[in-house]
C-alpha cells in the first residue's frame, strides 16, 4: 500500500480527461481505471474526485448524464466534450513539456 | 454560465444527485472489496474509510459547483433577518424611514413615467407635431391658427408632412331622449384620426365623404362618454341624436386614449360646425377669421421636428410679410411667428419642470433617509464590534463581513421598498389629480412593471448606499476588539467623523427643503390674502347656455335671460341675482380690445390702450360685491334703444390721467360708435389670483350685440348650494332644454384657483417636514450613542467637579456644532437653488431673509431639543458607577 503515490496537484484533472477520452464513465469507474492503468501506482483520493468532476463540469470540459451502470444501477456517467478534448490536448502537451524539463534537470550530472 | 444558473435553480435536485452519486460509489467500492474476500461489513467499512470524510467532500463538491455565493446569501439573509428581529426598534425605524423615502420616489416616478416617459398611445405618436403661432411683442403666447392660415400651411408644407389636420372645440347640445346634454365637441378634419393613428373600438371614424356638403351629419363618441352615458352599449353605432337642430348619426367610438389639446365627449367633421362654416365664408375679407384652430401634422419619414418647425416658420414669415395682409399681422410690431413642436412635448411641457423638481426633492428625502439609516447602522455597529471581531477571528474574511452587512442593509431596503410601494399606491390618486392641473396626460399614470423595476432598483441602490458607508468603517482591529470589549473597540474615531459628516449633510439637505417649503408656504399665504376685489362668500353661479339655433340673436337670448333673473330674484332667500359672461377666476384670458377716449384719439392705432370686455346685467356688481367707486351701476333704464353706456374699472380709469371718466365717451371701433362711461367700479382678479388686474369695461346685458354664454350669479342668505335645485327649476320653466352646468359657488372657484399652489406647497412641506423629522432623529441618535460611549468620561468629569449644567452644555454644543455647519452649507445651497422655484412663487423672493432666518431658528431650536434628551442622560451618570464600570 505504501508504494502508492498521491497525485500531484493539478494532475487529477488531466487524468480524468484522459480517462474519459476512452469513453464515458462514472465516478467510481474513473477512479478504478486510473488505478488499473497505472498498475495501482497512482491512488485517486476518492474524496477529491467528485469536486474535480464538478469543477470540470462547470468549466464545460465534461458533460454528465444519468444512466444504468454495468450492474444495472443508476449512476452518473461523465463524458468528454469538444472543449474538453481540446483542453486535454493542451494539458497533455504542457505535461510533456514539464516532465521533459524536470527530467533534464534531474539528468544533469553533478 | 447557464450551468451555474441551472445549478442555482435546481439546487436541491443537484444535492440529491450528489448523494446518489456518492452512495453508488460506496456500493461499488463495497462490492469490489467483497470480491477481494472481505465480509460485507468489513467491505463497507473499508469503502467508507477509503472515501474519507464524506460531508467535507460533498461540501467541496458543492463549492466547486460555484453556487456557494448563493448559499452564503441564503445564510446571510437568514442571519440578517434574525439580527434585525433581535433589534426590532432599529429595524422598524430603518424600514419606515426607507419606506417613506422609497415610496415618495416611487409615487413621483410613476407619475413621470406615465406623463413624460411613455410614448403617446397613438400609432404615430412620436411623429406628431402641433403648429403654434404667437405674437410675443404683443404679449400673446398663442394666437391660434385661422382658417386661411391653415389652408396656407396645408398647401405649402407637403414636403415635410404626411398631412395636416385641424381641430377646434365647440359646446353643443346633444338631445338624448329629450334631455339636453351639453357636450364638448371636437370638430376635426375627416382624416384626423387616421393621421394620429387612432383606430375606433366600435364602428368607424370619419372618411372624406363625411366632410362634404350635403353629407349626412355623423358623430364619433369618446370612450368615456360612451361608457358613462350609454354604459358601453355595443349597439350605439347607428343611433341618431339631435344636435344643432339636425339629426346626427353615431358611426363609431374612440378607444380610451388621452385627448389633446382638450377632452371631448363627441367629435364631428369640420363642415358640420355651423360657426366655422360661417367664418370660412369670410376669409377673403378677414384674414384671421376664426383663429381658433389647432393644427396637427405628421412628419414624413426622415423629417426631423426641427426641419418641420423651420418650414412652418418660413411659411408663416411669408404670409405675415405679404403686403395684402399687413393690417392683419403687423409683424414688425407684433413679432407674429409660427413654429411646430412635438405633440408629446407640447402636451407635457406644463408639468415637466414641476415633476422634475418633485423628483429631485424626493430624491433628496431618500438621501436623507439613507444617511439616517447609515447612521443608525453605524451606531448599532458600535455594539456589534465584538461580534464582528469574533467572526473575523473565526476566519470570516473582510469581504465576507462586508457582504453580511450589505445583505442586512439590502434586506432592510427591500422591505422598505415594499412599504414604499404600498405608500405610493395610497398616494398616487392624489398625485394624479395634482398633476392633472398641469397636463392633460394623466390617464396613463399607473404603477406598472417599469415602476416596480424602478422601485426595486432604488431599493437595492439604497441598501448598498447606506450599507457601504458603515461597512467601510468596519475595519476591525481584532486584538483590541477582543481584548477590550465593545465600547472602545474598532476604528471608532473614523466612524464618528463619518457620523458627523452624515449629520451635516442631512441638515444641509433638510435646510434646502425647508427653505423651499417655507417659500412656497409664504407665497401661498400671500396668494390667499390677495384682495380679489369682490366678496365670494354666499354666491352661487351656474352656466346657462342658450342653444344658438333656438336663440339666433343677442336679443332673443336677452329675452330669456331677463325673466330668468327676475324670477330668481323674487325667490325667498335670494338677495340679488345677475347674469354675466364670465365670473372671476373661472379661467380664460383677458381680451384685448383697443379703444379711444373721446377728445384724445390717438393717431397711431397701435398705441391705443387695450381693455378686456365683460357683459353684466344691472345688479351684477351688487351681487358679487364689486364696489362702485364713482357714478352709477347699470339699471333697467339702460335698454337696447337708450344711450350706449359702459362701466369701467379702476385700472381702465387710469387712462384718463386723473380726470373723472364718468360722463366721457369711449369708442372701440375708431369712432364709429361711442359709449358713455356712467360708472367706475373696483378692480377684480378676473383671470387668476396671481395675475395683476387688467383694464376692464362692462357692457350692459341689454346692449350687447354678440350674445353671450350666460353665467348666473346669485347671492343668497345661507348656503348658496341649497338654492341650486330651485335655480334649475326656474331655468327649465323658461326653457326645458337649456342645460344648467358648472353649478358652483364663487368660493369653490376661488379655492380651485388656490388648489395647485396649495398642493405644491403642501407636498413640499410634507417632504421637508419628513426630512426634518428624520434628520432630528438622526441627530438625537448620534448624540445618544456618543453619550453612551463617553459615560466614563462624564463620570470622571463630574467626579472632578464639573457641574451637571456644564456637562449638559458640552453635549448640546457638540450637537449644535454639526447643526450649525449643516445650516451654513444648506443656506448657501438654498440661496443658489432658490431660482428653480421662482415661477411658483407669488410676491416672494427666493432669497427671502425672513424664511432663511425662520428655518435656521426652527433647526437650532429643534436641534437643541433633539440633543437635550440624550444629553440629560449624560448628567444623570453616577460618577461612582461610571468609573467602576469596566
Amino acid at each position: 500500500m505504501s508504494t502508492k503515490l498521491d497525485l500531484l496537484q493539478g494532475t487529477l484533472d488531466l487524468l480524468i480527461l484522459k480517462t474519459l477520452a476512452l469513453g464515458p464513465q462514472h465516478g467510481w469507474g474513473i477512479s478504478q481505471r486510473i488505478q488499473q492503468i497505472s498498475d495501482n501506482v497512482l491512488r485517486v483520493n476518492q474524496g477529491s474526485l467528485y469536486p474535480a468532476l464538478q469543477r470540470l463540469d462547470t468549466a464545460g470540459f465534461i458533460d454528465s448524464e444519468w444512466g444504468a451502470s454495468e450492474n444495472n444501477r443508476q449512476a452518473k456517467f461523465y463524458s468528454l466534450t469538444k472543449i474538453g478534448a481540446r483542453q486535454l490536448r493542451e494539458e497533455t502537451q504542457q505535461w510533456e513539456r514539464m516532465t521533459l524539463a524536470v527530467q533534464r534537470i534531474l539528468e544533469t550530472k553533478v | 454560465m447557464w450551468k451555474r444558473l441551472r445549478a442555482l435553480l435546481r439546487h436541491g435536485e443537484l444535492d440529491h444527485g450528489l448523494n446518489a452519486e456518492v452512495r453508488f460509489h460506496i456500493e461499488m467500492e463495497t462490492e469490489k472489496n467483497i470480491r477481494l474476500g472481505m465480509s460485507r461489513d468489513d467491505a463497507r467499512r473499508t469503502a467508507l474509510r477509503s472515501f474519507g470524510p464524506m460531508e467535507k467532500h460533498k461540501a467541496e463538491t458543492r463549492d466547486a459547483r460555484g453556487v456557494s455565493w448563493f448559499e452564503n446569501l441564503v445564510a446571510d439573509l437568514r442571519f440578517g433577518a434574525r439580527a434585525l428581529f433581535k433589534h426590532p426598534g432599529y429595524a422598524l425605524l430603518a424600514v419606515l424611514t426607507l419606506g417613506l423615502g422609497i415610496g415618495a420616489n416611487t409615487a413621483i416616478f410613476s407619475v413621470i413615467n406615465g406623463v413624460l416617459l411613455k410614448p403617446l398611445p397613438y400609432a404615430h405618436g412620436d411623429r406628431l407635431v402641433v403648429l403654434q403661432q404667437s405674437a410675443p411683442l404683443s404679449g400673446r403666447a398663442n394666437t391660434g391658427v385661422a382658417i386661411a392660415e391653415y389652408f396656407d400651411y396645408r398647401e405649402r408644407s407637403k414636403d415635410v408632412f404626411d398631412g395636416l389636420v385641424e381641430y377646434h372645440q365647440m359646446n353643443f347640445d346633444l338631445i338624448n331622449r329629450g334631455e339636453p346634454d351639453r357636450v364638448n365637441t371636437g370638430v376635426v378634419s375627416a382624416n384626423f384620426f387616421d393621421l394620429l393613428g387612432i383606430k375606433p373600438v366600435v364602428g368607424r371614424t370619419f372618411v372624406a365623404a363625411d366632410d362634404v356638403k350635403g353629407a349626412e351629419a355623423v358623430l364619433v363618441l369618446s370612450y368615456t362618454y360612451w361608457q358613462t352615458k350609454f354604459g358601453g352599449d355595443p349597439n350605439i353605432v347607428g343611433q341618431v341624436f339631435e344636435m344643432n337642430d339636425r339629426p346626427h348619426r353615431v358611426i363609431g367610438v374612440l378607444p380610451n386614449v388621452p385627448h389633446y389639446p382638450q377632452e371631448n365627449d363627441v367629435y364631428m367633421p369640420v363642415l358640420a360646425c355651423p360657426f366655422r362654416a360661417a367664418a370660412e365664408g369670410n376669409i377673403a375679407r378677414q384674414r384671421r377669421a376664426f383663429a381658433a384652430l389647432n393644427v396637427f401634422g405628421r412628419l414624413k419619414d426622415g423629417v426631423s421636428p426641427e426641419q418641420a418647425a423651420s418650414v412652418v416658420g418660413s411659411i408663416c414669415h411669408n404670409f405675415t410679410n405679404d403686403q395684402q395682409f399687413a393690417a392683419a399681422y403687423r409683424p414688425a410690431q407684433s413679432g407674429f411667428q409660427g413654429t411646430a413642436v412635438g405633440v408629446r412635448q407640447a402636451m407635457t411641457s406644463g408639468a415637466r419642470e414641476l415633476l422634475l423638481i418633485l423628483l429631485g426633492i424626493t430624491g433628496l428625502v431618500l438621501l436623507i433617509a439613507c444617511a439616517n439609516v447609515a447612521n443608525l447602522t453605524l451606531a448599532r455597529m458600535l455594539g456589534r464590534d465584538r461580534e464582528l471581531a469574533l467572526r473575523a477571528a473565526l476566519g470570516a474574511g473582510r469581504g465576507r463581513l462586508i457582504r453580511q452587512l450589505l445583505t442586512e442593509s439590502t434586506l432592510l431596503a427591500v422591505v422598505g421598498g415594499i412599504i414604499g410601494i404600498a405608500f405610493a399606491w395610497v398616494t398616487i390618486g392624489m398625485l394624479t389629480r395634482f398633476v392633472g392641473r398641469f397636463t392633460a396626460r394623466t390617464g396613463e399614470i399607473d404603477m406598472d412593471f417599469i415602476v416596480l423595476i424602478f422601485t426595486l432598483g432604488i431599493s437595492i441602490v439604497t441598501g448598498v448606499l447606506f450599507g457601504t458607508l458603515p461597512a467601510l468603517g468596519s475595519r476591525v482591529d481584532l486584538v483590541s476588539a477582543l481584548k477590550q470589549g465593545g465600547a472602545q473597540a474598532g476604528d471608532s474615531s473614523g466612524r464618528k467623523r463619518m457620523q458627523g459628516a452624515l449629520i451635516i449633510a442631512q441638515v444641509a439637505v433638510s435646510v434646502v427643503l425647508l427653505v423651499g417649503a417655507g417659500l412656497l408656504l409664504a407665497s401661498f399665504y400671500r396668494l390667499q390674502q390677495v384682495e380679489t376685489g369682490y366678496r365670494s362668500q354666499g354666491v352661487l353661479t351656474a352656466q346657462v347656455y342658450g342653444n344658438f339655433s333656438k336663440y339666433p340673436t343677442a336679443q332673443s337670448l336677452i329675452d330669456v335671460y331677463r325673466p330668468m333673473i327676475e324670477r330668481i330674484q323674487s325667490q325667498p332667500g335670494v338677495m340679488s341675482a345677475a347674469i354675466t359672461n364670465a365670473v372671476p377666476l373661472a379661467g380664460g384670458a383677458p381680451g384685448t380690445t383697443r379703444f379711444d377716449i373721446e377728445g384724445r384719439v390717438s393717431d397711431d392705432p397701435e398705441r391705443r390702450p387695450t381693455t378686456d370686455t365683460r357683459i353684466a346685467s344691472p345688479r351684477y356688481f351688487e351681487t358679487i360685491g364689486i364696489p362702485l367707486v364713482a357714478g352709477r351701476a347699470f339699471n333697467d333704464l339702460d335698454t337696447a334703444e337708450s344711450q350706449k353706456v359702459i362701466v369701467i374699472n379702476k385700472s381702465m380709469a387710469k387712462y384718463w390721467d386723473g380726470i373723472d371718466p364718468v360722463g366721457t365717451k369711449v369708442s372701440p371701433d375708431r369712432g364709429e360708435t361711442w359709449m358713455t362711461v356712467v360708472g367706475v367700479v373696483g378692480d377684480v382678479r378676473q383671470f387668476g389670483l396671481a395675475q395683476d388686474t387688467v383694464a376692464q369695461l362692462y357692457i350692459p346685458l341689454t346692449q350687447t350685440q354678440q350674445g353671450l354664454a350666460g353665467r348666473l350669479v346669485i347671492r343668497t342668505q345661507g348656503d348658496p348650494l341649497a338654492f341650486a335645485n330651485s335655480m334649475r327649476t326656474i331655468v327649465h320653466s323658461l326653457d326645458s332644454t337649456m342645460p344648467v352646468e358648472g353649478v358652483q359657488t364663487l368660493d369653490d372657484l376661488r379655492s380651485e384657483a388656490l388648489a395647485a399652489p396649495r398642493l405644491t406647497a403642501t407636498l413640499l412641506t410634507v417632504f421637508a417636514g419628513l426630512a426634518l423629522l428624520v434628520t432630528l432623529a438622526g441627530i438625537g441618535g448620534v448624540i445618544a450613542t456618543s453619550v453612551q460611549q463617553r459615560t466614563k468620561e462624564f463620570g470622571l468629569r463630574m467626579a472632578l467637579g464639573a457641574s451637571r449644567e456644564s456637562v449638559l452644555t458640552m453635549v448640546i454644543r457638540q450637537g449644535l456644532m454639526l447643526v450649525g455647519i449643516g445650516l451654513l452649507v444648506g443656506a448657501a445651497v438654498a440661496l443658489a437653488a432658490g431660482r428653480l422655484l421662482n415661477s411658483y412663487l407669488y410676491q416672494t423672493a427666493p432669497s427671502d431673509p425672513m424664511i432663511l432666518a425662520g428655518v435656521a431658528a426652527v433647526f437650532l431650536l429643534s436641534g437643541v431639543v433633539a440633543c437635550f434628551i440624550p444629553a440629560r442622560r449624560a448628567t444623570t451618570v453616577d460618577p461612582l458607577i461610571a468609573l467602576r464600570a469596566e
